[in-house]
């Protein structure tokens, strides 16, 4: 369990309003301990990636409070992890995963011991010198989280990640990334629209409504780590995953 | 290797057949020379066309080397400033499509140098392509590589030198190889146009020279050259976007998934 | 009885000729002025008509080559401005002749702004500016280089427009002695000094007449009433009335004024240009082989070409001049 300490990452009643006619979000309230692994669910244009971007700073919320890390220092505190690779595809694996640093005016010598560990954790260490169109989907994920653990964040935001890879690679990598999440003692907040996925990866599920979007439930999944595949056919697993669905189901009436 | 050779079966069966139709038909020299005339011209009078084509090759080279550095140079500056690009664009636009035939006289008549006015015509031609493919090529930085770089505190310049040039670096060697031929064409018109002078003369007088002296096969040798220069270039810069862009870029790799 | 069928008789070679009339292309090589008044006038007054021909005038300017359009067959007769065009054609084997020179001396010059230190011929090779046309740059200015060491550095290209001459003192020009000095005193208002080439060893005829080699063999007597119409039409308008030809170069060449013509068919006529030495006693166009032979001489001297290169039978002939054509009628009109 996490100690009792102020949330990395705090909401309060944000509302988000785009373009002055469209209500995003609506009374969004949730918090995000340091360490916890929390999902974000819910059916798509209920306004998850949104949340998640307003964490990221990339958005101002329209009314309410947002407190989070990328809110306050320069940069490299929060990571984010895009649907799509977003690797640039003129650069190699390393330079791709060396270029958070680059940013912050470090040089790539400098960095070189650091990129390589995390290239190694991901398990693309014999690629550092690819490039992105030589590699599969999952590998050019594995870059893209590599990326982001590259500046050793704090908070790791995540827009359904593994969407767009096959069943195989995507539970391979559900299981790598609890992995490198407990390694790194991350906050991590996930968006998926997976049930399976959401009940599998994280501590707590909270299920979004549709537009305009607020939590309308919320789910613990006790199940201590590290979790292994055989945890998918766990009782409990079975269980989160029906409740998770009536709750979706609700969510959408 | 078939689909390779098929280019070169057909420009030689081409050449043959000009060949066959001036013997066959005794077309005379001064209106239309056989191939083999135009050969035997080139070898015997190679010594004084080489250095004329040297000259073309500078100029258009030149011209075109300028025409990049001002193409990305004002392109980064429209990027850094949409204000300025909004103000300076139409002058961009009134250059490119003022043809070069009407104004080089002009320009050989205020510029001092005639080489430097023969640059000027050819920068005039080759510069616009380049310019307006990189500002585009500028703008298409993917979305969420923008975002990652807001992320990360990026400087207007980090954003300008680590994403937005290497996003336009496909556009700008698509411009390029455009600019490419142009710079020649623009060189050689305004050479036709100036009608030569000064020491150095390139291929465009030799021709003229060639037309007003009713020496037809030396113009057709002349030409010849100027058509290999051509075609050297465009060969040059496919080489130059596949070796850079190969590795990356959907429009120079072969990978069809 | 004897009358009508005279009458008949006229009227039908009236309808034969005019049914029968040759349609003939002659290409200048300048924008049409005076120095090519004659052709113009044998249009205009009937003259070519009467020969049987249906001429029309093509005419040049300072970009343009027409040359390729003679042994090509698009045009019949070429007007040309020196010799050495055709010294380069026979050299070339481009199978053409000169069957008529108009002009006893070549008009060509270089002009100069008053007092710029231009006085003396030796002094316009370090002229920094030399604007010259095309056809001159690959003629005559070929002589001037290697003859009077004339440069390319200076050569930039006269395109009609008298600006950069006017505004350059230390500039120099070609013209035609009979023609851009007028121009100069009306647009410059001043009299600009005069070097002419032919006083300077550029001894060739000018304005001659060439035509194909083909057309000489197998047409001689369309040849031949061309190149009479032409000498009478150049009799009537150095002596006769020239107004209508006048308004016909004029809608050729919208910038040429009348009174800019007349001056220049004085200077004709003062600087003995056509109806001067041979063409006096033999008629204008008239030609000789020695005087041809000199001028290639001379131009073997100077580098341009070398001696033998060019088979000068082929260069001219001479069937067709020194009949003393037109002479009848330069008399009834008093010959001034």
């Amino acid at each position: 369990m996490s100690e009792a300490s102020s949330p990395l990452i705090s909401l309060h009643q944000v509302h988000k309003r785009f373009g002055g006619s469209l209500e995003a979000l609506r009374g969004v309230s949730f918090d995000v301990r340091a360490g916890e692994f929390v999902a974000l669910l819910g059916p798509s244009g209920c306004g998850k990636s949104t949340v998640l971007r307003l964490v990221a700073g990339l958005e101002a919320a329209s009314a309410g409070r947002v407190s989070a890390p990328a809110l306050d220092d320069g940069g490299g505190a929060t990571a984010f992890v895009f649907q799509e690779p977003t690797l640039m595809p003129w650069a190699s694996v390393f330079d791709n995963v060396w270029l958070p640093l680059r940013l912050a005016q470090r040089s790539r010598a400098a960095c070189a011991p650091l990129v390589r560990q995390v290239l190694a954790t991901v398990g693309l260490a014999d690629f550092e010198r690819a490039y992105p169109a030589q590699l599969s989907g999952g590998m050019k994920m594995r870059a893209s989280i590599a990326r982001a653990l590259v500046t050793q964040p704090r908070v790791l935001l995540m827009d359904e990640p593994f969407a767009a890879l096959d069943d195989i690679t995507r539970q391979k990598l559900n299981g790598d990334l609890l992995r490198w999440w407990a390694e790194q003692r991350l906050a991590a907040l996930f968006v998926t629209h997976s049930v399976a996925e959401a009940v599998f990866l994280s501590q707590r599920v909270l299920v979004m409504s549709v537009r305009p979007g607020r939590i309308v439930a919320e789910v613990a999944i006790d199940e201590p780590y590290p979790r292994t595949a055989a945890f998918r056919s766990h009782p409990a697993f079975v269980d989160a995953c029906r409740r998770l669905g009536e709750a979706l189901e609700h969510a959408a009436a | 290797m078939k689909m390779k050779l098929l280019p070169a079966l057909v420009l030689i069966g081409l050449v043959l057949a000009w060949e066959l139709l001036v013997r066959a038909a005794g077309i005379p020299a001064y209106t239309l020379p056989a191939p083999s005339l135009v050969l035997a011209t080139l070898i015997a009078n190679f010594g004084s066309l080489a250095g004329s084509w040297w000259f073309t090759l500078k100029i258009t080279f030149g011209a075109l080397a300028l025409a990049c550095a001002g193409g990305v140079l004002i392109a980064s500056v429209f990027a850094l400033s949409p204000t300025l690009e909004r103000a300076l664009l139409p002058v961009a636009v009134v250059l490119q499509v003022t043809p070069i035939v009407a104004v080089a006289p002009l320009i050989l008549i205020y510029v001092q140098s005639t080489t430097a006015a023969l640059l000027l015509c050819a920068w005039i031609v080759a510069f616009f392509p380049i310019l307006s493919n990189t500002v585009v090529g500028l703008r298409t930085a993917d979305a969420n590589l923008r975002d990652l770089f807001r992320l990360y505190r990026a400087t207007p310049w980090q954003r300008l030198a680590l994403l937005r040039m290497p996003s336009a670096l496909p556009y700008f060697l698509a411009g390029l190889k455009i600019s490419g031929g142009l710079a020649l064409i623009g060189a050689v018109t305004a050479e036709m146009v100036a009608g030569a002078a000064g020491r150095e003369t390139g291929l465009a007088s030799r021709i003229l020279e060639a037309s007003f002296r009713t020496e037809t096969p030396k113009m057709f040798a002349a030409l010849a050259l100027l058509v290999l220069t051509g075609v050297l270039i465009f060969t040059l810069f496919n080489a130059l976007s596949r070796a850079v862009l190969g590795p990356w870029h959907a429009s120079e790799s072969s990978r069809t998934d | 009885m004897a009358n009508r069928i005279a009458l008949a008789a006229t009227l039908a070679l009236a309808a034969v000729a005019v049914q029968a009339q040759d349609k003939v292309t002659f290409a200048t090589n300048w924008k049409a002025q005076a120095a090519h008044g004659g052709f113009y006038q044998a249009v205009a007054d009937g003259t070519y008509r009467k020969f049987g021909l249906d001429v029309t005038i093509q005419q040049g300017g300072p970009q343009v080559n027409n040359r390729p359009l003679l042994p090509a067959g698009r045009i019949d007769f070429l007007m040309t401005g020196n010799l050495l065009h055709s010294f380069d054609n026979v050299k070339n084997k481009v199978p053409t002749v000169v069957v008529a020179a108009i002009f006893q001396k070549d008009p060509q010059a270089l002009m100069a702004h008053p007092g710029q230190g231009y006085e003396k011929f030796e002094a316009l090779k370090n002229a920094p500016l030399a604007l010259v046309a095309k056809d001159g740059q690959f003629s005559w200015w070929q002589w001037l280089k290697v003859a009077h060491g004339f440069n390319d550095e200076a050569l930039k290209p006269y395109n009609y427009n008298l600006g950069p001459f006017l505004a350059n003192p230390k500039a120099i020009q070609q013209g035609y002695s009979v023609a851009e000095p007028i121009y100069v005193e009306n647009q410059g208002h001043f009299k600009p000094v005069v070097h002419l080439l032919a006083d300077h060893g550029f001894s060739t005829y000018s304005t001659v007449i060439e035509a194909r080699t083909d057309t000489v063999k197998n047409k001689p007597d369309l040849v031949q009433r061309f190149v009479d119409a032409s000498i009478i039409g150049w009799v009537n308008y150095l002596y006769g009335n020239r107004k209508t030809a006048s308004a016909l170069m004029i809608k050729d060449n919208p910038e040429m004024t009348e009174a800019e013509m007349e001056a220049s068919v004085a200077l004709m006529k003062s600087q003995g240009i056509v109806d001067s030495g041979e063409a006096a006693s033999n008629g204008i166009g008239a030609m000789n082989a020695e005087r041809i032979k000199d001028f290639y001489d001379q131009m073997v001297k100077a580098g341009l070409y070398k001696a033998g290169e060019v088979d000068l039978a082929q260069v001219a002939t001479l069937q067709f001049v020194n009949k003393k054509a037109g002479q009848d009628i330069k008399a009834k009109l008093g010959g001034k």
